[in-house]
């Protein structure tokens, strides 16, 4: 757990956190027509979050807001449809031209991958909540076997 | 009007809830207002052919519907239910202090009571009646708890609830069968039903009638649900709640009136619990359980008429029933005065109140009369009508039902004196006991009730149209008959003065006979300790089902799952097999083999979870191999996870796995080999034997059209199959809901234990056997 005192490795996980970023939207926005989707896309958020975690950058917080968000995006999502007459979970497609990029498709597929995502967003950062991982970088300034030692023993009483 | 005065009680109910803090004791005249509301609607169709009807499909795929229907029936019983309801919440007012607590929960649970038995009055489906009968059990176990800190009413509102909910079981199956057996859930079109379904259906609806209604060996919940506050014994335990086992076996009678066990044993349990029920109001000295028992005799009586089923004791058991349920709620509202006034419902610390309590003794004599079966009373044509449709019977049924219903009565007249001389009678006034002043809010609605008991005798024609024409709903052939006020020297007039003659005396004479205290409620211990014994033997199931070791929950899911898999084992089609579309492929299962089973000789537990890693992420090559990029990035990006996952958790355990057992290692072998063979058998299984079409075909075609992409795969779970993702979504939300709150738990114990001074590391529970 030497996360926290390498600067190497925050500095690296601050470079590849917007490119993570960017490539779990273009995951989630592809994931209509090519491999992807709002399971991998939240994956491939919660792999950010778990090496900003780790590099001490961050603190996992607000799992419950995520699946909050998430559920309510998707249980929407399903009922939704029946308030105008349509079968649960129906799909409306929509596609329309924008300059420079051309024929846009999405559809409300879109919204129940966003609710998937922040699903799974939640439950990784509950993952890193549950494991205490905040606590971990923690101990990193005293890169000691946590196993053997009573990394408590040094704290003013 | 049927869906506002519904609602007027929910709204009703959720506001003395919210607000009833503030309202305190006037949160029960809040509580009164649908209940008038619904009283006076009630009384437009009293008596009339008016009809009104009105419901929706609730879940039309299975028939289910929410239907109402107002003809002169119901109306009659929701104006008993209402009309009594509001007198009640007036009585509440003056028996609870102005400072009691809890007055808003009070208030808010009688009107869901009274709502929800409204609900039951008017339902036209089964399945809506079936819904309000399950919403009063529910209500009325947290009325006879009202006194939540008070043990004996918790467990009588535990043998209520354990007992009517049973009911409530049963009634559902019985309600499943009756169904099927006539082809419909409306109650207005039932037609009779005969053949075995309808048989098994007539028992278990009995049964559950006689639960809710208190039958004999069932009747223990009431007597002890006595320990409700007064307003809640008179409301419930007289009017309403113990009628709707009548009101059930009166509206479905038609159906079964033609299957062999209706009237036998509809017959045993009503005459049964008649007896017993009088027996017991005869053995007790409080005053309230001596009009508890009273009301079990008389719910008994009631049932027996309608087991009978002519047209005739229908009619007797609808007069019986309004006239009980006056003069019983009055009975109840004057012993509640009577305790708070004097402070004791002791008969033999009672006398003489008739002086110090004139308004409430008046009262309490013509209610008294009625329930005897004496004119100028409503009771008395009532019990007139029920001695002529036991008449109506032959032979041998005529002497053995006649006789115990005339025994029953004799009975009924003894307790009846019993009460009143106990509690009235004798002119000594009591010299340690002084009688507080007059509560006006108490008084009132007696009187009302007391007015109404002669009302309908002097307003018999009235009260006749009234009762017929809510039987004829029932049973049409008995538009014929009449209450009399005076019927002349029938053989029923003096077969009842006869009764009145043989109770009164017996009455007196046992009257004089001091008991010091009630016999021990011997059969509500029994129920009880049955209920324990439930739950003693569900506790022990538990223990031994979630023993708490991990790697066992494990195993059991395993071995349970590989089992699933035998049915496979004769699909394997050997043909089709073989052994690799490209030599990537093959090389690939071999890192896999290798690594699984490098994970489990592995010592280290960081080896073992890197090991792990390694056949997730060959998986994953194998996925590429075979041409599924899709499934290669999610399995990569969980394999990522779950390694780092493993990273973070072994933070917390020893570095090496514990030495196993020698038996504990074998079964690891055997329980890895199992789910092995198992996986690798249905697979196989399956894929041998395709059953047709593969949908894959039909499911393109359909992603680009109707799903509007291109990748099948996501248009399966975000279109086609939304509801399966739709259900993954909600797995996921409860894994990490339950992580959360699993070690939100562990921390803050270990912060307590911070706090105490003591080592904040709580040891991992290492369950290995």
């Amino acid at each position: 757990m030497i996360a926290r005192t390498s600067p190497i490795v925050r500095l690296a996980v601050r470079a590849i956190t917007p490119i993570a970023l960017l490539i779990a939207a273009f995951v989630l926005f592809a994931g209509h027509n090519q491999p992807g989707g709002g399971f991998a896309a939240g994956l491939l958020l919660g792999a950010v979050i778990v090496l900003r975690t780790i590099a001490g950058l961050q603190q996992p917080r607000h799992a419950v807001l995520f699946l909050a968000v998430g559920g309510i995006i998707v249980g929407f999502e399903a009922i939704a449809p029946m308030l105008w007459g349509e079968p649960l979970l129906d799909q409306v497609v929509l596609s329309w031209e924008v300059p420079v990029l051309g024929k846009v498709k999405t559809g409300s597929a879109l919204v129940f991958d966003l609710g998937v995502v922040a699903v799974v967003v939640g439950l990784v950062v509950a993952l890193l909540d549950g494991f205490d991982a905040s606590s971990l970088v923690d101990r990193g300034r005293h890169p000691v076997d946590v196993d053997r030692t009573d990394h408590d023993a040094g704290r003013p009483a | 009007m049927i869906w506002f005065l519904l609602s007027l009680f929910v709204v009703a109910s959720a506001t003395t809830a919210v607000f009833g803090a503030r309202l305190g004791r006037n949160a029960l005249w809040v509580a009164a207002i649908p209940m008038a509301a619904t009283a006076l609607w009630s009384l437009t169709f009293v008596g009339s052919d008016d009809v009104v009807e009105s419901g929706f499909a609730w879940v039309p795929g299975l028939d289910v519907s929410v239907l109402f229907r107002i003809d002169a029936l119901s109306a009659l019983l929701s104006l008993l239910v209402a009309g009594i309801g509001a007198l009640v919440c007036v009585y509440a007012v003056g028996y609870f202090s102005a400072s009691a607590a809890g007055m808003g929960r009070f208030a808010s649970t009688l009107t869901a009571f009274s709502g929800a038995m409204v609900g039951l009055v008017w339902a036209d489906s089964v399945w809506t009646l079936f819904m309000f009968w399950e919403l009063t059990s529910i209500t009325s176990f947290l009325l006879v708890g009202f006194k939540n800190t008070d043990p004996v009413a918790r467990t009588a509102a535990r043998r209520a609830l354990v007992i009517t909910a049973a009911g409530g079981l049963t009634l559902l199956a019985g309600f499943v069968l009756f169904v099927d057996a006539s082809g419909t859930a409306v109650l207005s079109e039932i037609t009779p039903i005969t053949g075995s379904t309808a048989t098994a259906a007539a028992v278990l609806i009995l049964i559950a009638a006689a639960t809710k209604s208190a039958q004999v060996p069932f009747h223990v919940w009431l007597p002890g649900a006595m320990a409700a506050p007064t307003p809640v014994s008179a409301y419930l335990h007289s009017a309403t709640m113990v009628k709707a086992g009548v009101i059930l076996v009166a509206v479905i009678a038609p159906a079964f009136q033609e299957t062999e066990v209706w009237k036998p044993l509809g017959l045993t349990f009503g005459l049964a619990t008649m007896i017993w029920g009088s027996i017991g109001a005869l053995r007790h000295v409080d005053a309230k359980l001596i009009l508890a028992w009273g009301t079990v005799s008389q719910l008994g009586l009631l049932i027996a008429l309608l087991a009978i089923g002519t047209p005739k004791a229908t009619f007797a058991a609808m007069s019986i029933l309004v006239a009980h349920a006056v003069f019983k709620a009055a009975l109840f509202m004057v012993v509640g005065e009577v305790d708070v006034r004097t402070g004791t419902r002791n008969i033999n610390e009672l006398s003489g109140l008739r002086r110090s309590m004139p308004v409430t003794f008046a009262v309490a004599l013509v209610c008294g009369v009625s329930m005897a079966g004496i004119p100028p009373t409503l009771g008395f044509p009532a019990k007139e009508a029920a001695i002529e449709a036991v008449q109506g019977l032959a032979g041998a049924e005529l002497w053995l039902v006649g006789g115990l219903v005339i025994g029953g009565s004799v009975l009924t007249v003894a307790y009846t004196t019993r009460l009143l001389l106990g509690m009235f009678g004798s002119s000594e006034p009591m010299p340690d006991r002084p009688v507080s002043p007059v509560r006006p809010a108490m008084t009132t609605p007696e009187v009302v009730l007391g007015l109404a008991t002669v009302g309908g005798f002097v307003a018999l024609g009235w009260v006749t149209d009234v009762v017929r024409t809510a039987t004829v709903v029932v049973s049409p052939k008995a538009e014929v008959y009449s209450l009399y006020r005076w019927p002349g020297f029938t053989d029923a007039f003096i077969t009842s003065m006869l009764v009145v003659a043989g109770g009164l005396v017996l009455g007196a004479l046992l009257a004089r006979r001091v008991v010091l205290s009630g016999p021990a409620a011997r059969g509500a211990s029994i129920a009880d300790a049955l209920i324990d014994g439930l739950g003693r033997v569900a506790r022990r199931i538990a223990r031994r089902v979630q023993h708490g070791s991990l790697p066992l929950y494990l195993a059991t899911t395993v071995v349970v799952l590989g089992t699933a898999a035998v049915p496979f084992v004769g699909e394997i089609d050997t043909d089709q097999l073989y052994w690799w579309d490209n030599r990537a492929e093959a090389v690939l299962v071999l890192m896999i083999v290798s690594a699984a089973i490098a994970a489990t000789t592995v010592g280290s537990r960081l080896g073992a979870a890197l090991v792990l890693g390694a056949v997730g992420f060959s998986v994953a090559g194998l996925f590429v191999a075979i041409g599924a990029p899709d499934l290669v990035l999610t399995q990569l990006l969980v394999e990522t996870v779950i390694v780092v996952g493993f990273v973070l958790g072994l933070g917390r355990l020893a570095t090496r796995f514990p030495t196993a057992t020698r038996l504990w290692f074998v079964g690891r072998v055997a329980v890895s080999l199992l789910i092995g063979a198992a996986v690798a058998v249905a697979l196989a299984g399956a894929a041998s034997s395709p059953s047709g079409e593969p949908p894959i075909l039909d499911l393109a075609e359909s992603a680009v059209d109707e799903g509007g992409g291109n990748n099948v795969v996501n248009v399966i779970l975000t279109d086609t199959r939304a509801l399966d993702t739709l259900g993954e979504v909600i797995v996921l939300m409860t894994v990490a809901v339950g992580i959360l709150t699993l070690t939100r738990k562990r921390r803050t114990r270990a912060n307590a234990t911070d706090a105490g001074g003591g080592d904040t590391r709580v040891p991992e529970a290492e369950a290995v056997g």
